[in-house]
Order: structure tokens, then C-alpha cells, then sequence
């Protein structure tokens, strides 16, 4: 048991390996490791960067990939400890509050950190951080809905957020059907609107206006309509292709994909 | 949507296939695994290590033998489950497959959370529609915890098709031999700092002048195999 002058040496000399750069390796695990084992709720914020200079250190000291799991399980148990002894001094610290949320994705417990976001969210309702990671984590859950929720949420108090619209976009043209297919759509050229320069934004508009126009449930003014927003997509992105691929020879193989794709979708659609 | 490009990639194949890792199997036959795609797929994990990552398995040797996996074209990092870029990046990569005379034979993932390399319902979709295109389909899921340096086994597991489901395949043999070389390659391109130069189909949907098949990175690892390639 190091006394707290010593603990205090080690975390500095972590701190200068780090900023040196030096792949001192075992050392780095023999002293990272004591400190994180043994000093984990004195290293303050520390912590976190200390423990991922300790895990590449392990990574390249080839240590027993099993030992190595439990170590990194070990190291985010204390963390979690360290957190959670924080919250209990200071229960309104939302940094340490997302710390352990984020702990709980990096072990893949993500019901559990969709719980506590919630909770979270209920208190701090104004977080975007929050609400978009949890969109992030619904998406991985394959819960469109509730990510549409999420989205919604960000793209009301940042109406001017390409990202947003174009990300719930693709939520509504995940979840299918013509009603989703036509909002999908929608909020790709709202996407392009704020950004004329989002590919994913383009790509999409193209695609849902594709897919609307080839679905035999639409009228013909809704087919004709929607031909000329794939039209309009398609010559954008051609442009867009064109102009990237002038004067590089490595372009010409994706240029190729896109302009073969485009064709494709046409004989579709007619 | 696959062609039969009996013959025409033979040469390629003969080349690509002395520096390659085996998989074999009593039922499906074997899996060769070259250096090119393994080299890639590892660099895209290793780009986004904090990322779900995912890609295509491709193959320019003929359909209806032994399954040749000979390059790979690494898809996204962000929002592997939704629909709208993952059907795109298919659309694109079959469109240059054709032009190229190669075929899409699996799909490659690689999860965010290092602990779990079992498919996620999302590998399995994607692999299926691959199935239904290409009998001899594979899915590889890269393990996580076994992507560091120094360790002995590939860090890949694979799945085929059996009986309805995807089912884990066998690994009898791996070429040591190659194996090393292929590490050293590996290690090689992190040294020179040309892992930086792989991109993927969502880098380049953020740029679109870089190139997702990767000509430049490709040029590169072939330069590195052909010194040991023994075929001159």
C-alpha cells in the first residue's frame, strides 16, 4: 500500500510517460495498475485517461487476452465505484452522472443505460448531448420509434441542424411504409435545405423519392411528383460526382458505381 | 446481380492466394481468407476502435469452388442498423463489383463493445440478403479482444450458412508461415502510417472526393507482399 506522496509521484510519472509519449509498456501496467486497484477515488479526473494509458500499455505488452477483459471489467467497476462515491457528496454532478452512463454502454449493459438516461433526461431535459446519445443507443436497439422521439426532441430546439433532420430521416426510411417513405423524403430535402452539401442528405432524398415512385399504392400525380424529385437528386449527385472526380484518377472507380446505380434506378422506376 | 467470371481473375487469384490464412471445413470446403481483405478489415476496426464497424467480403474467383475471399471494402462506422446508407453502400459496391468482375460472398462486423462478437440482428439481415445472392455466403464477426499485437490466433470468427441458420464454422489449420507475414504487414502499415489512408464508405459520404475501394491502400499492402510472394 503506497503511502500518498508515493501514489501522488506515480500519477505524475504516468502523466509525464503520457505526455512524452514513451511505450515503456510494463512499467506503465505495473504502476497504472496499482494506482487504479488501490488509489482509483484519488485520481479525480485523472481516471480516465490513466486507465485507457494503461490499457494500450497491456495491449502491447500481449498480455492473456482473458486476464485482460477482467482487468478492463475490474477498471470500469472502479470508475463506477469512484463515480458513484462522487454522487453521493454532489448528487447534481451531471459530468460524473454521464461518466457512468457512458461505463454502462462500454459494457454493453445498454437497457441499463437507456434506464438511467431516461432518468436522467427527466431531470436535465435540455441536455442535447443526452438526447442524441440516446437516440444513439435506441438505434442500436432497433427502436426507430423511440429514436424518432429522440430526434424530434433535438430537431425542435435546433431547427437549423442539418444532422438532426437528416438522421431522423433515415430512422423514418428504416422503419418503412409508404407514410415513413414520404416523411423520410421530406426531411432529406429539409436536411439539403439547411445543408446543399450533405451527401447522405442527397443520396436519401434520391432514394425515397425512388422508392414512392416505384410503389404500386401511389396515384399518378404522386409517381409524377416524385420522378421529378429523383430526377432533380440524381442530376445533384451527378454533379457532385463529376466535380469531385475532375483531376483524380483514384475517383474514377466510384464515380463509376454512382453513375451505373443511377441507371440502374431509372430502368426501375419507368 | 452475380456473374460467373469463370477464368478471368486467374492469374489474381494464383498471385493473392500464397499469402493468404486457411479456414477449413468438412461440409462447406474451404475458406481462404488473402491478406488484402484481412489487412483491411483489421485497419477499419482498428480506425474506429470506440465504433461498430462493418464491410463486404468479396471474391474474384469463380463461383461454385473453393471460397477465395480476396478483398473486402469496409462499409460504416455510425448507424450500422439503419437502412438508407447500408441499401446505398450495396447498391454502389455491386455496381463496381460487376464493373471489376468480382462478387459480394460475406459481410464482415466488428462491435463496439470489445466483450461480445456474436452477430447482432443487423450482421445477421445484411448476411442473409447476401445468402440469397450467393450460396457460399460467410459472415465474420472480428473478436475484439483478440486484436492485439502478439496474439497467435486471427482475431476472426466465422459463420455459414447450415441447416436454415448461420452457424459457426470450423478453423482446423491456420499457415502459421503466412500468417506471420501477414501480422507483419499488418504491423508494417501502422509503423508507415498508411493506415491512415483507409477510408470507408461512410468517410467518404463525408467527403466524397476520397476513394472507398481503396486503390491507393490496396497498391500499398500489395507492395508489402509481393518481397515474400514467392510467384515472380
Amino acid at each position: 500500500m503506497l503511502s500518498v506522496s508515493e501514489m501522488l509521484k506515480m500519477r505524475d510519472k504516468l502523466r509525464k510517460w503520457r505526455e512524452e509519449n514513451y511505450r515503456n509498456s510494463e512499467q506503465i501496467v505495473d504502476v497504472g495498475e496499482e494506482l487504479l486497484n488501490e488509489h482509483a477515488s484519488k485520481l479525480g479526473d485523472d481516471i480516465w485517461i490513466i486507465y485507457e494509458q494503461v490499457m494500450i500499455a497491456a495491449l502491447d505488452c500481449s498480455r492473456d487476452d482473458l486476464a485482460w477483459t477482467f482487468r478492463f471489467d475490474a477498471i470500469l467497476n472502479d470508475a463506477n465505484k469512484l463515480y458513484d462515491s462522487i454522487l453521493q457528496d454532489d448528487p447534481t454532478n451531471t459530468a460524473a452522472r454521464k461518466r457512468k452512463i457512458s461505463i454502462l454502454r462500454a459494457q454493453g449493459k445498454s437497457s441499463e443505460a437507456i434506464r438511467e438516461l431516461n432518468e436522467y433526461l427527466e431531470q436535465f431535459v435540455g441536455d442535447q448531448e443526452a438526447w442524441h446519445e440516446l437516440s444513439e443507443l435506441y438505434i442500436n436497439e432497433h427502436d426507430y420509434a423511440k429514436a424518432a422521439f429522440c430526434l424530434e426532441e433535438l430537431m425542435m430546439t435546433n431547427p437549423h441542424n442539418h444532422l438532426y433532420c437528416e438522421q431522423y430521416a433515415e430512422v423514418k426510411y428504416t422503419q418503412g411504409g409508404l407514410e415513413n417513405l414520404e416523411l423520410a423524403r421530406k426531411y432529406f430535402a429539409q436536411a439539403l435545405k439547411l445543408n446543399n452539401r450533405n451527401m447522405r442528405a442527397l443520396f436519401g432524398l434520391y432514394m425515397s423519392a425512388s422508392h414512392i415512385a416505384a410503389s404500386p399504392k401511389v396515384s399518378a400525380k404522386v409517381k409524377k411528383d416524385n420522378m421529378k424529385y429523383g430526377a432533380w437528386a440524381a442530376s445533384q449527385i451527378s454533379r457532385a460526382y463529376q466535380m469531385a472526380g475532375r483531376g483524380k484518377k483514384e475517383n474514377k472507380c466510384s464515380v463509376k458505381a454512382v453513375e451505373e446505380m443511377l441507371e440502374s434506378m431509372q430502368i426501375t422506376m419507368s | 446481380m452475380l456473374e460467373d467470371d469463370s477464368g478471368v481473375t486467374k492469374k489474381r487469384t494464383l498471385q493473392l492466394s500464397s499469402m493468404s490464412v486457411s479456414f477449413r471445413s468438412h461440409e462447406m470446403g474451404e475458406v481462404e481468407l488473402s491478406c488484402l481483405a484481412y489487412a483491411k478489415m483489421y485497419l477499419h476496426a482498428s480506425q474506429f476502435p470506440r465504433c461498430s464497424v462493418n464491410g463486404l467480403l468479396l471474391s474474384s474467383s469463380p463461383a461454385g469452388g473453393d471460397v477465395c475471399i480476396t478483398d473486402c471494402v469496409p462499409l460504416l462506422h455510425t448507424h450500422l442498423s439503419l437502412a438508407p446508407i447500408t441499401q446505398l453502400a450495396l447498391t454502389q459496391v455491386d455496381a463496381w463489383c460487376s464493373q471489376t468482375h468480382q462478387r459480394i460472398m460475406g459481410y464482415y462486423q466488428a462491435n463496439a463493445c470489445v466483450s461480445d462478437s456474436s452477430p447482432t440482428p443487423c450482421a445477421l439481415k445484411i448476411a442473409e440478403k447476401i445468402f440469397e445472392q450467393c450460396n457460399n455466403a460467410v459472415l465474420l464477426m472480428i473478436d475484439g479482444e483478440k486484436m492485439f499485437p502478439g496474439c497467435r490466433v486471427p482475431p476472426i470468427v466465422m459463420y455459414e450458412r447450415k441447416d436454415a441458420r448461420w452457424a459457426l464454422k470450423d478453423k482446423h489449420t491456420i499457415m502459421l508461415r503466412q500468417w506471420e507475414e501477414t501480422c507483419a504487414i499488418v504491423n508494417q502499415l501502422f509503423s508507415s502510417g498508411d493506415q491512415a489512408l483507409l477510408v470507408d464508405f461512410d468517410s467518404h459520404l463525408d467527403d466524397i472526393t476520397k476513394d472507398w475501394t481503396n486503390q491507393k491502400l490496396n497498391a500499398k499492402i500489395m507492395e508489402l507482399i509481393s518481397p515474400a510472394n514467392g510467384n515472380v
